[in-house]
């Protein structure tokens, strides 16, 4: 694939295979994930531009930014979903674009808006995904079981995936993403039209997951939820990655929401206009 | 102080509508779209004018005519969808004005399109076949022209309510994919029953029957004596209200209807999954799809309709020469509706993407589960046609072919799927139409027609041989139906592997602007109307006045059917045959040809 191998100083370079363990596994040194220079224009629009980051294993990584900042589609070419016009993305040290196979099979993705098997209910699409990516019948059956009845949807079990409320798509979705155990979960905005109760159990799952030593990656534009579970934050704006780093870092001495709102330039509005908006 | 807004009046609300329409519209006409409109605007006046040479030169077939038209109204809707709703009443759903307002609305906007304007062109036929009887005849035409135009489209805006709001089940779903088989056959085959029952003869039922019709009320008003001129114009104009009144009603209730479109209703525990993986529980997942969506319940239920009424219809003048290959039409019907599959799926292919290694067992797990729906079926029918009807000869075409266009439809559905696929609305998202993808419907068609052309030709092999040698033609068939369905699904494997994710994207942003790609859209008008009829009709000389008597000939069967060059002093007969054959191929030919050479003479100029 010609989009993985970044010409520099006239000649393409090769990265060096990824270092192993003894069970060919890539190593925990590697970062969970890597992007290096991600480009991706629609038409005329340069969504994201030139993006570097890195995502330590082992850290829950939160990823924010205005609407339109370019997150989605960034976390979309990180996880192999929309190829990029330039730049790579590696998983632990494997190109995404290069050992795609490999790459997919160490990460569980939730991205946003897209469909499921809509003629299915929650229980058949994770038996489904479960069988599908050769997992034991039983062990897909267990995983399912639990899945089903931590994320509350074990009371759906007659109802399809097309019939679910946009809550309930979030809950099956991330139940798909974590139903093979991956080592990193990338998933964008997982808390979007989630109830505060199912909220708070993604979160302990996530937690957990974290301190497992999983890595985690969510996209927000929540910045206390951001503040709250991750440790390592990146902001994007206008497709360029603002500032990046442990929360502490980024966010200094005031709040997230401080940083950010400084890091973007934005400028609350709301206070011109709108006389005629009285009900005197 | 708060003020009380009050709605505007009927007649300004019916102006905004007419406005907002006209502007959708406008801000939709760019490419593709654009080229769509105009070449479905000429192909309409050309065929209004034809209508209006109808009521001048054969008076008599004017009430079919028009009844054509009226059965486009009925089914254009049903079979592309939502019916042009521009303006869906959901949008007004909060307006504080009543239902019956809202509808009246609506319904001037429904009028602000290309569709009744062509339609109107056509309704001056009226006023044409009026002017025999007189200047009365005339003024009762024009009347007649408007309130027929009126109840058409009414009629059509009361068939897509009640199918949002009634299609729920698989029955219901059924009967209207029943319904549509048949009308679609006796577009082709209709003729046989009418030439059964007395043809021309205007006393006979049928002519009563196309006048009954509300398209053919206006032939009757300009023909009846006065009284009764009035009292039919006073229903036509009855019926207008009361269709308005009972759209009114039914679009309240769509707008607060929760039902979300698609999908039968409750039933009991699903069963659980086979512990298979791969191909096959991809297929399971497929069957249950296909049990589960109400549009390919529909689509299956109009292939299957289609292939038993289109036969059948020819025996009512005791021609059973069509019924041993119930089955085939079967089989290339179903191939035709299913070549969206992965369109029809929507943005839900990202999970096929992430898992590894999962687009081979996704393609032969749809192949399998499309032969598990129509193989059955198709063996059935086959089988019984060639039975009952007792045509002995058809044997080894039927069981030469029935492998060969199994093997070769579940070839090309995965790669036409993986190659031309039609983008629509998520499942989830689609609107209040429960039959409608939310596609292109254009594009949709003209990958239907491409099935039915290529699904047959992937059985010309078979054809041969069985000239050759019955036997022969039977181990050819299951060949050819097996290399097809093995070789094409992994070519569409390949496909789905190497350009997925080009695939997701189309499915999830629509296609990318190529600047240096032109597509057919920049073709010249003339020749994109050409191109478009030559797709239309090419296949009418090409198979059934050219291949199929040309076969008949050499086997020698005596049975003449519909066949042009059968009908002719046997001196004309193979020169017409040829001739056919020629002309269908010539427009194919243009059809393929002229945008290939478009594409490669911009090419050269653009690198």
């Amino acid at each position: 694939m010609p989009e993985s191998t970044i010409p520099l100083s006239g000649r393409m370079i090769r990265h060096p295979l990824p270092p192993r363990d003894s069970q060919g596994m890539p190593t925990p040194r590697e970062p969970a994930l890597r992007t290096t220079g991600l480009r991706k224009a629609f038409g005329d629009h340069l969504a994201v531009d030139d993006i570097h980051l890195t995502v330590p294993a082992g850290s829950f990584y939160g990823l924010v930014g205005p609407n339109g900042a370019g997150k989605t589609t960034t976390l979309a070419m990180a996880v192999g979903l929309l190829r990029p016009d330039a730049g790579s993305a590696e998983i632990f040290g494997v190109d995404v674009w290069r050992d795609t196979v490999q790459a997919k099979g160490l990460i569980g993705v939730l991205p946003d808006g897209n469909a499921m098997p809509e003629r299915l209910t929650g229980r058949e699409v994770l038996t489904y995904l479960g069988l599908l990516r050769g997992l034991q019948p039983a062990v897909v059956a267990e995983r399912t079981d639990e899945l089903l009845q931590i994320l509350e949807l074990d009371s759906a079990e007659r109802t399809l995936v097309i019939e679910y409320s946009t809550g309930m798509r979030k809950k099956i979705g991330l139940a798909v993403a974590l139903l093979h155990a991956p080592r990193l979960l990338v998933l964008d905005e997982p808390f979007e039209a989630v109830d505060p109760v199912s909220a708070a159990t993604i979160r302990t799952i996530l937690r957990r997951f974290a301190a497992n030593g999983g890595s985690v990656i969510i996209s927000s534009h929540v910045m206390a939820l951001v503040e709250q579970v991750c440790d390592h934050v990146g902001v994007i704006s206008d497709g360029h990655v603002v500032a990046a780093g442990p929360l502490a870092d980024v966010r200094g001495a005031g709040t997230l929401e401080d940083a950010f709102v400084d890091l973007v330039g934005a400028r609350a509005g709301g206070t011109e206009g709108l006389a005629w908006l009285t009900s005197s | 102080m708060a003020h009380l807004l009050l709605t505007p009046g009927p007649a300004a609300l019916a102006q905004h509508m007419i406005r907002m329409r006209l502007a959708i519209m406008r801000n939709s006409l760019r490419g593709e779209n654009a080229a769509n409109l105009y070449t479905g605007i000429s192909l309409g006046v050309l065929l209004a004018f034809g209508t209006i040479a109808v009521a001048v030169l054969w008076p008599a077939y004017l009430p079919l005519t028009l009844a054509a038209w009226f059965s486009g109204w009925i089914f254009g809707p049903i079979l592309f969808g939502g019916g042009s709703e521009t303006l869906r009443p959901e949008y007004f759903s909060m307006l504080p004005a009543t239902p019956g307002r809202i509808a009246a609305a609506l319904l001037a906007g429904a009028f602000a399109g290309p569709a009744p304007a062509v339609n109107l062109i056509a309704l001056l036929s009226l006023p044409v076949y009026g002017w025999r009887f007189g200047p009365a005849g005339v003024l009762i035409g024009l009347g007649a022209a408007v309130t027929t135009l009126i109840t058409m489209v009414m009629i059509s805006r009361v068939i897509v309510a009640l199918i949002g709001l009634f299609v729920r089940s698989r029955a219901t779903a059924s009967a209207v994919g029943i319904a549509i088989g048949t009308a679609i056959a006796l577009c082709s085959n209709g003729w046989a029953p009418f030439v059964a029952l007395g043809g021309t003869d205007t006393a006979a039922w049928s002519q009563v029957l196309v006048r009954a019709l509300p398209s053919g009320w206006g032939v009757a008003a300009i023909e009846a004596p006065w009284p009764l001129t009035l009292a039919i114009l006073l229903a036509g104009a009855g019926v207008i209200a009361l269709l308005l009144a009972a759209w009114a009603v039914l679009l309240s209730r769509r707008v607060v209807s929760a039902a979300r479109g698609g999908m039968p209703t409750r039933r009991g525990a699903p069963r659980p999954f086979p512990a298979a993986g791969g191909a096959r529980i991809t297929a399971a997942k497929e069957l249950r799809a296909w049990w589960r969506d109400l549009v390919r319940i529909q689509l299956l239920a109009l292939a299957f309709s289609y292939a038993i009424v289109t036969p059948l219809l020819l025996v009512t003048i005791d021609s059973w020469i069509m019924v041993p290959f119930m089955g085939l039409i079967a089989i290339v019907m179903a191939a035709a509706s299913s070549a969206n599959l992965y369109g029809a799926d929507g943005t839900a292919l990202w999970l096929t993407l992430v898992t590894p290694g999962a687009e081979r067992a996704d393609v032969r797990g749809r192949q399998l589960a499309w032969l598990l729906v129509v193989g059955p079926v198709a063996v059935v029918l086959s089988l019984a046609g060639t039975l009952v009807s007792g045509q002995a000869w058809a044997w080894p075409w039927v069981l030469g072919l029935l492998p060969a266009l199994l093997g070769g439809g579940a070839g090309i559905i995965v790669l036409l799927a993986v190659t031309s696929l039609v983008p629509g609305t998520d499942p989830h998202k689609r609107g209040g139409n429960p039959l409608s993808t939310g596609a292109d419907e254009t594009a949709e068609t003209s990958l239907a027609w491409l099935v039915l052309v290529a699904v047959p030709a992937i059985a010309l092999p078979a054809a041969g041989a069985i000239l050759l040698n019955p036997w022969a033609g039977i181990v050819t068939g299951v060949l050819t139906g097996v290399l097809s369905a093995w070789g094409l699904g992994k070519i569409a494997y390949r496909r789905l592997e190497s350009h997925g994710i080009d695939l997701l994207n189309l499915m999830k942003h629509g296609p990318a602007p190529q600047a240096d790609k032109p597509t057919t859209t920049d073709l010249p008008i003339q020749h994109r109307i050409g191109v478009t009829i030559s797709y239309l009709i090419a296949w009418l000389p090409l198979f059934p006045q050219g291949l199929a008597p040309m076969v008949m000939k050499i086997v020698g069967i005596e049975d003449r059917g519909w066949f042009l060059a059968l009908h002719l002093p046997p001196i004309w007969q193979w020169p017409t045959i040829i001739f056919m054959i020629a002309l269908g191929l010539l427009m194919y030919g243009y059809a393929i040809l002229i945008p290939m050479r478009l594409s490669s003479s911009s090419s050269a100029t653009t690198s």
